[in-house]
Parts: structure tokens; sequence; C-alpha cells
């Protein structure tokens, strides 16, 4: 036993890169909010970019650690202490045996990842579910990691740039972009105009399952029934009150209401990070331009 | 958006990228009653072909929807998308007679007890609940889709007769295994969850298990056969030791 969790947070819990293959039969992939954090921390710690790791929201949990192992934290910043000394993001830490690690306060963002060298154990039956139910972390969970090699080249080297990049995206830029969806030409012309001009916040009510935009309601032409189709991370949809919601990591998999578009992959860790008052913009882009912005930011990753 | 004539007088689809990471092939002639076998069809070959890329494949109601991971995926997904129906449509691909023929056939107990809505759906629907049954057992129905939860199968078209509107305020806990109505569509609910739609029996047959998953797919069909309290509890005894 090498982690313990001595306070049970609002909402964490562990993500993988989510487990695809099955929303056919209506289970949805359930990957972290912002998989930009979760892949930055495995990387500082010369992990395999796709481990699983502890997504956590404010109020986070109270960890202990029973032997020494390094860690980092990424993502949100909701200033981590350990024995309440205050600790680096995006940096490896050693922690020792008795060593608590909590959070004090939501200072930018919402979802914070903690990462480990090695592998969290994969023999856990929240890793083995396929639903999403049993995934959060709750009291007197223990997890256990399968130890791996600590090489100087991967903890000692703080890979500035990378950690600059991704920092910038996720903090520093407001944009979020969509590519029009097979809803689209069913606005009414005005709330075209509404959509692009407004800017939206994020409604307090936003959890894992989708974000609901506050702003001016948008509608379409005429009301209409639509054909219940595949929705992914990112899809924006119409709710009939005329509100946005933009489906996020624990979305369902088939959804009914008017698909108005999709939020581009690499916009979304930007988006997962919004805090509840910070005013953003959708604006159009196109598939090209996703790909092409996609594969840049993963070549981040690749040395 | 472009839509394909396809050979051999096949039918229509039209392809449409959905967002950076999705394609969506949608069947062109209007879906009358029952899922389309051309699209069963397209949904079985491109789950055999095991496309490059691809993570999932969701077939509900008139589309096929891939979603894809665009490092993995070929570079020009719009291209591909054509390619995968083209060789689709070269291809020998007549869904195998037993697919379209087999029939799930589940127990299921529309007792008052289980069926919580039984005797208010009869009252709406303005007939006995001998009727309601009858008419809910007789009738073959098609999954269109899974979704909602895991395992949770869309199924229709429910008898003109009993349809059934959904609660304005939908339930805070719905058993497992409620079998429930809501407008054309029937359903089961896997797990204890909220739910808004009538609920009028129970099975007693586990129909989403974390290990075997789903007992359902998009495409099958099913049929309802009642059974009584005893019987019920019989079955739900066995299906516990299981």
């Amino acid at each position: 036993m090498s982690i313990k969790i001595i306070k049970k947070g609002l909402s964490d819990r562990i993500v993988d890169q989510g487990r695809f293959g099955f929303q056919d039969i209506g289970i949805q992939p359930s990957g972290p909010m912002d998989f930009l954090s979760a892949q930055l921390a495995n990387v500082i710690l010369g992990n395999d970019l796709h481990h699983p790791v502890f997504e956590l929201h404010f109020p986070a949990s109270i960890f202990e650690f029973q032997e020494p192992m390094y860690i980092c934290i990424s993502g949100a910043n909701f200033v981590p202490v350990i024995n309440e000394k205050s600790i680096a993001l995006n940096t490896a830490i050693q922690v020792h045996p008795k060593d608590q690690l909590s959070f004090l306060q939501p200072l930018e963002g919402r979802s914070a990842y903690i990462a480990f060298k090695g592998k969290l154990d994969e023999n856990k039956k929240w890793l083995d579910s396929y639903t999403s139910f049993q995934t959060t972390l709750n009291k007197e969970d223990h997890f256990s990691i399968q130890p791996a090699p600590i090489s100087d080249g991967s903890v000692n080297s703080i890979q500035h740039d990378l950690v600059q990049q991704v920092q910038k995206t996720l903090f520093n830029e407001h944009e979020i972009r969509f590519i029009p969806g097979p809803a689209w030409n069913d606005l009414a012309p005005a709330s075209i105009q509404e959509l692009i001009q407004q800017s939206f916040t994020i409604d307090p009510k936003s959890n894992r399952m989708g974000f609901l935009l506050a702003g001016t309601p948008i509608h379409l032409t005429e009301a209409k029934q639509y054909v219940s189709s595949a929705v992914t991370m990112g899809t924006l949809q119409l709710l009939p009150n005329g509100q946005i919601i933009v489906l996020m990591a624990d979305h369902q998999t088939i959804g009914g209401y008017a698909n108005l578009g999709q939020i581009i992959l690499v916009d979304l860790p930007r988006l997962a990070q919004l805090n509840n008052h910070s005013h953003f913009k959708l604006s159009i882009t196109n598939v090209q331009t996703a790909h092409q912005l996609y594969r840049s930011i993963q070549s981040w990753f690749i040395h | 958006m472009v839509s394909l004539g396809m050979q051999n007088q096949r039918p229509l689809f039209q392809i449409q990228l959905l967002g950076d990471h999705a394609i969506v092939y949608k069947k062109l002639s209007a879906l009358v009653e029952d899922i389309d076998l051309d699209l069963l069809a397209f949904n079985q070959y491109v789950k055999n072909e095991k496309i490059k890329g691809v993570k999932d494949i969701i077939l509900a109601y008139d589309t096929l929807t891939l979603i894809y991971d665009i490092i993995q995926f070929d570079v020009n997904p719009f291209l591909v998308a054509h390619q995968i129906l083209e060789n689709f449509s070269l291809s020998n691909n007549d869904i195998e007679e037993n697919e379209k023929k087999s029939i799930i056939e589940i127990p299921v107990c529309y007792d008052p007890s289980l069926g919580i809505d039984l005797k208010d759906a009869a009252i709406i629907a303005n007939c006995s609940i001998e009727a309601l049954i009858q008419k809910h057992t007789e009738h073959i129905y098609s999954v269109y889709c899974l979704g909602f939860l895991p395992g949770f199968a869309y199924m229709g078209d429910v008898p003109n007769k009993i349809q059934l509107p959904r609660h304005p305020k939908p339930r805070a806990k719905v058993v497992a295994g409620s079998v429930g109505i809501a407008g054309k569509q029937t359903g089961i609910y896997p797990m204890d969850s909220p739910g808004g739609w009538q609920i009028i029996g129970r099975t007693p047959i586990k129909i989403f298990d974390p290990v075997k998953l789903s007992l359902f797919k998009a495409g099958d069909r099913v049929k309802f056969n009642s059974i009584d309290l005893a019987m019920f509890h019989q079955l739900n005894n066995q299906e516990d030791v299981h």
C-alpha cells in the first residue's frame, strides 16, 4: 500500500486516456477533462503519456503516502502543500512515508492531476470497471504503485519549454473554437450572430457530464425534432430553453438535441479549466486547422 | 457534405465529418418502423475491417458514427470515409440469415408491485391491464441504439395504442430491470438510475454485467414474454447465483 485517501474530496477520481470501444453499448469513454495536463504530469515523471492519474476538483482529497515515491501535479492550481509546506506544480516532487498532501484554495483552473512515477495498480476494481460509477476516490481507499526505476534523466530534467507551452495554451488564451455540426443551418440567422459575438460564462451547475453555458438564449428558425445520433466530447447541444450545453468527459454516447457543432480537441482542455466567472467566446474553425493544431500539440510530447 | 450513389442499386448514404474526430454516415431513405438492414450490414463490415485509428463505431437509428484518433487515422478523413463506403459496396456483405432472424426473448413480470405505473398506464391507454400486457408482448421490437446508461437499449416501435408520455418529472430512482415505455420507445433499465419512463413491469434477467457487458446490441430483435411473480422470483434467484 503506497497511497491512502485520508479525507475524501468533492469529486476526485482515477482517469486514464479513456476507455474507447464500448460506446456502441452505451458506455462513455470517461477520460480526463483536460488531457493536456494529464499527459504533462506523466511526461514530467518519464511515464507513458497515458498512465492513469488522479483527477481532482476543489475541495480536493487529502492524501497520505506510505512509501517514498515521486509525484507530479499539473493542471489547475489548488495550492498544493505537503505537510503544510507549499510545493511546485509541473515538477517531479519526492515524497516520503507519512507525508500528507492537501490543497488549500482554487487559485486557477478546475481540474488538477496527480501522476505517480511508476504505474497505479491496474488490478484494482476501479480501473477494471467500464462503468464510471466506481472510479471516485473514497476515504480509506488505498492505491499501490508498480514501482518504476527512477532515472535521473527523466525526473530531474524539468522540461521548461513543454510546461510553458502547455500553461500558455491552458491559461493565457481564451479562444474556444468549434466546427459547425448537423443542426447549424437550422439556427435562426440572428442566433448565429448571438452565438459567435456574445461572451459566455460557465454555469455553476456544470460537471464532468457537461458544461452549461450562461449567455443570451439561442434559437432555431423553427422547433425541430432530431433523430438521436452519436455525440462526442465537445458537442454543442442546444437545449429546448435556448441554453447551450457542451458535452464533456462523462457525456452520454448519443444525443437527440440539436447538434450545433463540436469544439475541437485542442481547445477542450482550455474550456475544461475555465473558472465559472471567466468570459470566453466561441469561434468557427475547420477540420484541417483542428488537425494541424492537434498534431502540433502532440508533437510537443514526443522527443 | 456529399451523397454517394452506391453500385448494384445500393441505397444512399450521406457522409459528414462531425467535429475533428468523428465521421457520420447517414442513411438517406426514410426509416420506417425498423432498423435499416444496409446500415446494419455496414456496421458489421466496419467492425470486421478493424480500420486503423477507429476507436468507436456507434450505430443509432439512421446513422453510423466512427470515432477516430487524429494521429493514427489517415490525414484525409473525408477521402477515407468515402473509400470505406466504396469498399463496403464492393464487398459481399449480406447480413447472415440468423442475424436477421434471431429474437432475444425477455421474461417480464407485469405485476403492479413491480410495474409501478401499470395501473395508471392502463388508464392513460384507455384499456385493461391485460390488454396493455397483450399489446406489449405481442410485438417484436428492434433495438435502434444503446445509450443513456451502459446497456440501455432503445427499442421500438411501441404499438400506437400503448404509447405513453414520459413522467413530467423523472423519478429519483428506477430499479434495475424495470421495463418502461416512453412514446414510441420501450426499454429496460440496466441498473438503478433516475428515470422518467412509465414502468410497466420488471425482468429478472441481468441485461448489463461489468464482465459480460451488454445483453443487447443495436439491430437486435426483442420480444417480451409475460411471467408471474413466482417465476420472477425463481429466475431472479437463479440470476443472483450465476
